[in-house]
């Protein structure tokens, strides 16, 4: 294969065998067009951490019977909400056994998932190159005078191609070094801290309340970040537990804390215990979250090159949920759909490629993007990780704490109990209503 | 001429877990050429390109260790072309059962003067199989070689020995043993990984091999670590740098170091 003049090496390099790229690479890969995917990982997933919830639905429109298929760990059937205090705690707890079918959300782990959907891209033809880390992107002038993308370099090799795909994460740093994505203010990161912790499967069902394929997906809010901005979480995988916590980045630089010792006060949590006791860790790091929200995707398309999954932005924390893998989905069948056009029309212009944005605005990505663009506003509200919990657990307590005094009306309870909290009536309205048009 | 590259697909000891009770635990490590091998296929690209030879590269093991992972990151480190024995009757197989496979399988390829491999597998660490696999065929064997170079009709070599470096020259065949550092493996970029697709695979089946087997077996009884040491278990808060810099020279002064 040569990368003289004369012509490219693939029609679409794909940078980034994580969700996104793989599922582009397949896409493509299975209409014909020549594909390499490249990974620095020596294998896929190896440098993506944990895993989490996949709402998996999307996938099921690329892979019908990924449930089958893929290594999916437990479907998602109760979904815990806890406010926790220092010690106390108050949980919202939604089960339905019919979230289970046809598997709304399921648990995965990375390091097996990413390997199974890049083997899935290889079988339809793609070229897998693992371990190469992708240092920059080749450019030349466009026919509109504007900076073109013509390839990827890689040490000293050069690979040409009429597409480049950028899916390189979060941090994508190929979108950044051709100005498709400015440097990103604090307050539109999050750090998230990971591990995943080995547990009996007996133990994960009795703790959990779960049994079979059935899971649980707990989300924590209040004192385990230490009053910090975010939210934590644990999923039950088969026989394992992904937990951790994702924090603003701009309110964990103002609390003068490490992401590490929230996370250890997480997992150290005396309210968390009954889950986690005797866990043995067997995987641990940390990764930023984009969640800047719609105001952060900015332009997706160049060009000769498209940018998917979060490389693009594309993620959202509504507080309780982190979603990211199945918009990076989404994405990769947007993106995919527009490069089949593009190339087959011969033009893979910025014009030509206009209809992966077009595509994208009319997905479920763009419109949940829009639906939670108030989210991240809303996480800013900082009474969101303290007084709220403090507020509920004093009318509870109240409640439930039989002294031999005559009740109060649950009301009165709760208005002395917020009489005591540093809240005030129109805060909690505010962030109700905040809350509700965010969610 | 061909010159043979036996190496090992091997669990990266990385992804391994130690237990408390120092048991290891290799069952979520992902396998990649055992990391001591990668100088052997270096060392051999070199000598080919100085000689014309072939180089081909050989392992065996289990199913697992056929994928196409595994494949192109041979075939991307300077082989010609890789011979590939994968059968879970070799799961769990001793360093003994695994020389004498490697060995059918150079017999059968012919005209090879030279077998490189590294010192040991990163997984097991014996530092068994090629001194093995040359005893299997009955050819001279070397460890610890830190460099080689083609002469007219054999090869010099240097050994690292205990007094320091020893220099040879051979003729005949041989296996040898390469140390860590004889030299700057490099790291496959996109064109050798693209072009490991095109070269040629062939997979043997067990059956079909003429390996020798022993009449031994080998049954590990027991294993324990190293012992701990006299350690000090001294730790020092280096909160203040200039006091434990200054504590620590003192507590060296106190265990007669300095
Ligand atoms: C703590 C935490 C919890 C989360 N929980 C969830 C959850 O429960 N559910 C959910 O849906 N999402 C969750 N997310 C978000 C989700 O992980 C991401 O949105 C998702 O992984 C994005 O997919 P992607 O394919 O765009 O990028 P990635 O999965 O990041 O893949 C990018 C790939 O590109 C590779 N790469 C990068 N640079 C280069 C280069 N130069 N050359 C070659 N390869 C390169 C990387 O190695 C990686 O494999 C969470 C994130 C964090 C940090």
């Amino acid at each position: 294969m040569t990368s003289d003049a004369a012509g490219p090496d693939f029609d679409v390099v794909v940078v980034g065998a994580g969700i996104a790229g793989s599922v582009t690479a397949y896409r493509l890969a299975e209409r014909g067009l020549s594909v390499v995917l490249i990974e620095r990982g020596d294998v896929p997933g190896s440098k993506n951490l944990s895993g989490g919830v996949l709402y998996g639905r999307v996938l099921e429109t690329v892979f019908p019977h990924y449930l089958n298929e893929a290594p999916v760990e437990r479907r998602i059937t109760r979904h815990v909400t806890t406010f926790l205090n220092a010690d106390s705690a108050v949980s919202l707890d939604y089960s339905a056994d019919g979230l289970a079918e046809p598997g709304n959300a399921v648990t995965v782990l990375r390091a097996k998932f990413d390997p199974w959907l890049a083997g899935k891209a290889e079988e339809a033809g793609a070229f897998l190159m693992p371990g190469v880390r992708v240092d920059s992107l080749l450019t030349g002038p466009g026919l509109d005078g504007a900076t073109t993308v013509v390839g990827v370099r890689a040490g000293d090799d050069e690979l040409r191609a009429r597409v480049v795909v950028a899916a390189d994460g979060v941090n994508s740093f190929l979108a950044s070094s051709v100005g498709l994505r400015q440097k990103q203010p604090t307050n539109h990161l999050a750090v998230g801290v990971k591990a995943v912790i080995r547990l009996p499967r007996a133990d994960i069902e009795s703790r959990f309340g779960v049994s079979g394929d059935r899971g649980a997906a707990h989300a924590i809010v209040g004192d385990c970040t230490l009053g910090i901005g975010g939210g934590g979480f644990i999923y039950t995988n088969t026989e394992s537990l992904s937990l951790g916590v994702v924090l603003r980045l701009d309110d964990l630089l103002r609390s003068g804390h490490t992401a590490i010792e929230v996370f250890e006060h997480f997992t150290q949590h005396p309210g968390l215990q009954q889950y986690l006791h005797g866990g043995e860790l067997i995987e641990y790091g940390s990764h930023l979250v984009a969640e800047g929200g719609y105001p952060m995707v900015g332009e997706v398309a160049m060009n000769g090159m498209l940018v998917a999954g979060e490389s693009a932005g594309l993620a959202i924390n509504s507080g309780l949920t982190v979603r990211g893998m199945d918009l990076a989905i989404g994405s990769a069948i947007a993106a995919s759909d527009a490069v089949v056009e593009a190339v087959a029309a011969g033009d893979t212009s910025k014009a030509g490629l206009a209809g992966y944005r077009r595509r994208l605005d009319e997905s479920f990505v763009m419109q949940d993007m829009r639906t939670s663009a108030r989210a991240p506003k809303f996480l800013e509200r900082n009474r969101m990780y303290g007084p709220y919990g403090e507020l509920i657990a004093d009318v509870l307590q109240n409640a439930f704490s039989l002294d031999g005094t005559p009740r109060e009306h649950l009301l009165n309870v709760a208005r002395h109990a917020l009489r005591r909290s540093p809240l005030t009536l129109r805060q909690l309205i505010s962030d109700g209503w905040a809350g509700v048009r965010a969610l | 001429m061909t010159i043979v590259v036996a190496y090992k697909w091997a669990p990266n000891p990385q992804d391994a877990a130690v237990g408390s009770d120092g048991s290891v635990d290799f069952s979520r490590a992902k396998s990649a050429i055992s990391e001591y091998d990668p100088v052997a296929f270096e060392l051999a690209r070199q000598v080919a390109d100085a000689t014309g030879a072939e180089v081909v590269g050989v392992t065996v093991g289990d199913a697992s260790i056929d994928t196409s992972l595994a494949r192109k990151a041979a075939l991307s480190r300077g082989l010609d072309r890789l011979v590939i024995v994968a059968d879970d009757r070799l799961a769990g197989a001793d360093s003994t059962r695994l020389a004498a496979v490697l060995a059918a399988v150079v017999r059968g390829i012919g005209d090879v003067d030279l077998v490189l491999a590294g010192e040991s597998s990163v997984d097991v660490t014996e530092g068994q199989v090629a001194m093995t696999l040359a005893g299997q065929l009955g050819w001279l064997g070397l460890n610890a070689v830190s460099s080689v170079s083609a002469t007219d009709g054999g090869y010099a070599i240097e050994r690292d020995v205990p007094s320091g470096t020893a220099s040879m020259v051979l003729t005949g065949p041989a296996v040898l043993a390469a140390t860590t550092d004889a030299v700057l493996s490099r790291v496959p970029g996109m064109k050798d990984i693209l072009g490991a697709a095109k070269k040629p695979v062939e997979v043997l089946s067990l059956d079909m091999l003429d390996v020798s087997s022993a009449q031994v077996t080998l049954t590990a009884v027991s294993a324990s670590r190293p012992a701990a040491g006299n350690r000090q278990r001294v730790i020092i808060d280096g909160s203040d740098p200039t006091a434990a810099a200054a504590e620590l020279v003192g507590a060296l002064r106190a265990a007669k170091v300095l």
